[in-house]
C-alpha cells in the first residue's frame, strides 16, 4: 500500500465515527485503529464531592428558631459546618470535606438519614 | 400487637425472625452494617437502615444508632436476635427510655441474670443444685482459700464473661497464680472487667439446657431439654433434642428446676437454663441465657413451636399461644452448625463469594441460612453460615436423615463444617448416643493422629 492511500484512508477514519477498519486488496492487508478507543476506558470524571451522612439519625440544618442560611450555589469551606445529625442525645457535625460551591443540597431540615446517605453535593474548585 | 419491628442483628437470625413477623403480618425493618448492604436480610425486609460502618462496635453494638434507626422508622419494637446487644442490659433499659419495647426479659432481669454470681445465688434460692464454687469474686487475698473450698480441678470463669470465653481450667495449687493472673487480664480485654470467680470442673459432663417461656401473666411454658455437649473450645457444633440421657423422670425435674428459676426471676420471654450433667444422672446449673439461643430450632422441631412468635406475644403484654406446662418431645430432632471455617485447618475461619449452593430438602430437613448464590461473605462477623436441622421419629433416624442431608447440601466457594459433620456421625459412639462436652475435641485430635500415621507410613 503506499503512503498516499494510507493517508487518505486514515483521514477519511477521522471523518467518520469508526474505531477499526481492515482494508484488504490481494495479498496485502492492513488494519488501522484510532487512538479515540481509548476513550471506551474513560471513567466521566465529576467535580461534584458527596457530603455522606457521619450516623443515622435527624438531620438538622441550624438550631431549633433559626433558618439555615445554606443555599445551593454558595461557596463553602473545606471543614465548614452544614448541619448535622442527631443520634439520641449525640450530635454529629456534618462537615464539607473541600472548597467549592454548594451545588446541591440532598435533604432537608427535620428529614432522618442513614449513616453514609449523601446529604450535599460540593463541586470542587 | 407490634406493626413494625427493627430487627438489630444480620445474617441467618435476621431471616429467621423476618419469617415470623412476616407470618404474624407485622412489617419487619432491618438495621445493618455497610458490610452487609448485599445481605439476603435487606432483600426480605420492607424498610432497611445503614447504621453505622462494618466495625460491629459502631454499628450492631451501637445502641444509639440502633435506637435512631427504630425511631426514625417508626418501629415499635426492636428484636435484638442473640449475640451483640441482646443481653445487654443497658440497650434493653435505653429501649424502655425511648418508647420502644425490647423483645426479651427486662432490663431489671437481665441485670440480675446476667451477672453469672447473681445468676447462681438465684438458682441457689430457688433450689437448684449449682457446682460448687465460689460465692464472691476471687481476689489475691481469698483465692487459695477459695480453691481449697471449691476442689481441684476448677475453672476459673470470667464474671461477665459467656459464649465460652474467659474460661481457664486449672488442675492444681502450684499453677493457679499464674492462671488466675492471665483469667483477670483476660476478663478485663474481652469484657472490660477483670472479676472472675472459680467454679468445680466436671469432668466429661454433658451439656443440658432447659428452654422456657413465659409470658406477663406468670404462665410458664417449658420445653423438652437440648442436648448440646458437642462442643469445641465450648462453643457449640451440634445440638439435639431430646437428649439421650435423659429420662422422663430427670427431664420432669429439670423442667421444674427451670419453671422455679423463671418463677423466681419473674421472667417475661424466652430464656434457657443451663446445666451440667454428670454421669451419675446428677445436673447442675451453670447460667441463664436471656435470649433466643441459635439452636432453638430443634425445639421448634420436636414441640411443633416458633419461638420467635412466643418470644413477641410474650413482649406484647399477650398470652403464649401455648397453655402452661411442660411439653413433651415428638420425635428426635438435631441441629448442625454451618461454620465457613476450614476443619483442615484447625477451623480456621474464612470469607469469599459463594460459588454454588444447593440446600437439602425433604422430610423432616429444615435450613435457616441467609446464603445466597453469589453472596459475598463478609469477614467482619461470626463464623455461622447455615443451620441444618433435622427431625425423625428416633435418633438414629434422624442420624440417617442427617447423613442424607448433609450430603445433599452443597455449598462451594468457601470452605465450611459440612465434611466435619459427615465423619463425626459416622462415629460409632456418636451414633450410639455416648457424648460429652470433651467428646468433639477428642474426636478432632484422633483425626489428626490418624493423618500423622498416614503421613509417616507413606
Amino acid at each position: 500500500m503506499d503512503v498516499t492511500t494510507l493517508t487518505a484512508l486514515s483521514k477519511w477514519m477521522e471523518d467518520t465515527d469508526l474505531d477499526e477498519v481492515t482494508w484488504r486488496h490481494g495479498k496485502d492487508s492492513i488494519s488501522l485503529k484510532t487512538g479515540n478507543i481509548q476513550s471506551e476506558s474513560c471513567v466521566p470524571v465529576s467535580r461534584l464531592q458527596p457530603v455522606l451522612s457521619p450516623s443515622v439519625g435527624i438531620f438538622r440544618s441550624s438550631v431549633p428558631g433559626h433558618t439555615s442560611n445554606l443555599q445551593e450555589g454558595s461557596k463553602t469551606d473545606k471543614g465548614a459546618e452544614l448541619g448535622w445529625i442527631e443520634t439520641g442525645k449525640n450530635r454529629e457535625s456534618v462537615q464539607s470535606p473541600c472548597a467549592g460551591i454548594l451545588k446541591i443540597i440532598a435533604i432537608k431540615d427535620g428529614q432522618a438519614a442513614e449513616y453514609g446517605q449523601p446529604l450535599f453535593f460540593v463541586e470542587t474548585e | 400487637m407490634f406493626k413494625k419491628v427493627l430487627i438489630a442483628n444480620r445474617g441467618e437470625i435476621a431471616v429467621r425472625i423476618i419469617r415470623t413477623l412476616r407470618e404474624m403480618g407485622i412489617s419487619p425493618v432491618v438495621a445493618y452494617s455497610q458490610a452487609d448492604i448485599n445481605s439476603l436480610p435487606l432483600r426480605l425486609a420492607d424498610k432497611t437502615v445503614c447504621i453505622g460502618p462494618a466495625s460491629a462496635s459502631q454499628s450492631y453494638l451501637n445502641t444509639d444508632a440502633i435506637i435512631a434507626a427504630a425511631e426514625i422508622t417508626g418501629a415499635d419494637a426492636i428484636h435484638p436476635g442473640y449475640g451483640f446487644l441482646s443481653e445487654n442490659a443497658d440497650f434493653a433499659q435505653a429501649c424502655s427510655d425511648s418508647g420502644i419495647t425490647f423483645i426479651g426479659p427486662s432490663a431489671e432481669t437481665i441485670l440480675k441474670l446476667g451477672d453469672k454470681a447473681g445468676a447462681r445465688r438465684m438458682a441457689v434460692q430457688a433450689g437448684i443444685p449449682v457446682t460448687p464454687g465460689t460465692d464472691v469474686c476471687v481476689t489475691p487475698e481469698n483465692y487459695e482459700l477459695e480453691a481449697a473450698k471449691t476442689g481441684f480441678p476448677l475453672m476459673i470463669k470470667a464474671t461477665a464473661g459467656g459464649g465460652g470465653k474467659g474460661i481457664r481450667v486449672v488442675r492444681d495449687m502450684a499453677s493457679l497464680k499464674n492462671e488466675l493472673q492471665i483469667a483477670s487480664a483476660e476478663a478485663m480485654s474481652a469484657f472490660g472487667n477483670s472479676d472472675v470467680y472459680f467454679e468445680k470442673y466436671l469432668e466429661n459432663p454433658r451439656h443440658i439446657e432447659m428452654q422456657f417461656v413465659r409470658d406477663s401473666k406468670g404462665n410458664t411454658v417449658t420445653f423438652p431439654e437440648r442436648d448440646c455437649s458437642i462442643q469445641r473450645r465450648h462453643q457449640k457444633l451440634i445440638e439435639e433434642t431430646p437428649s439421650s440421657a435423659v429420662s422422663e423422670q430427670l427431664r420432669n425435674r429439670l423442667s421444674r428446676a427451670a419453671m422455679k428459676l423463671a418463677d423466681t426471676a419473674g421472667y417475661v420471654g424466652a430464656g434457657t437454663v443451663e446445666f451440667l450433667l454428670d454421669r451419675e444422672g446428677g445436673f447442675w446449673f451453670m447460667e441463664v441465657n436471656t435470649r433466643l439461643q441459635v439452636e432453638h430450632p430443634v425445639t421448634e422441631a420436636v414441640t411443633g413451636t416458633d419461638l420467635v412468635r412466643e418470644q413477641i406475644l410474650a413482649a406484647a403484654g399477650e398470652p403464649l399461644s401455648i397453655p402452661a406446662g411442660s411439653l413433651a418431645p415428638h420425635g428426635h430432632a438435631i441441629e448442625f452448625r454451618i461454620n465457613a471455617e476450614d476443619p483442615e485447618e484447625d477451623f480456621r475461619p474464612g470469607a469469599g463469594i459463594i460459588q454454588n449452593l444447593f440446600l437439602p430438602g425433604g422430610p423432616g430437613v429444615r435450613t435457616d441460612t441467609h446464603l445466597y448464590t453469589g453472596y459475598s461473605l463478609p469477614v467482619f462477623y461470626d463464623s455461622l453460615i447455615a443451620k441444618l436441622i433435622v427431625h425423625a421419629a428416633d435418633r438414629g433416624q434422624a442420624v440417617n436423615r442427617a447423613a442424607r442431608a448433609l450430603r445433599e447440601l452443597e455449598i462451594t466457594g468457601i470452605k465450611t463444617t459440612v465434611p466435619f459433620h459427615m465423619s463425626i456421625i459416622q462415629d460409632s459412639d456418636f451414633r450410639s448416643g455416648h457424648t460429652h462436652t470433651g467428646f468433639a475435641e477428642a474426636f478432632i485430635a484422633g483425626i489428626k493422629k490418624n493423618k500423622k500415621q498416614d503421613l509417616t507410613n507413606n
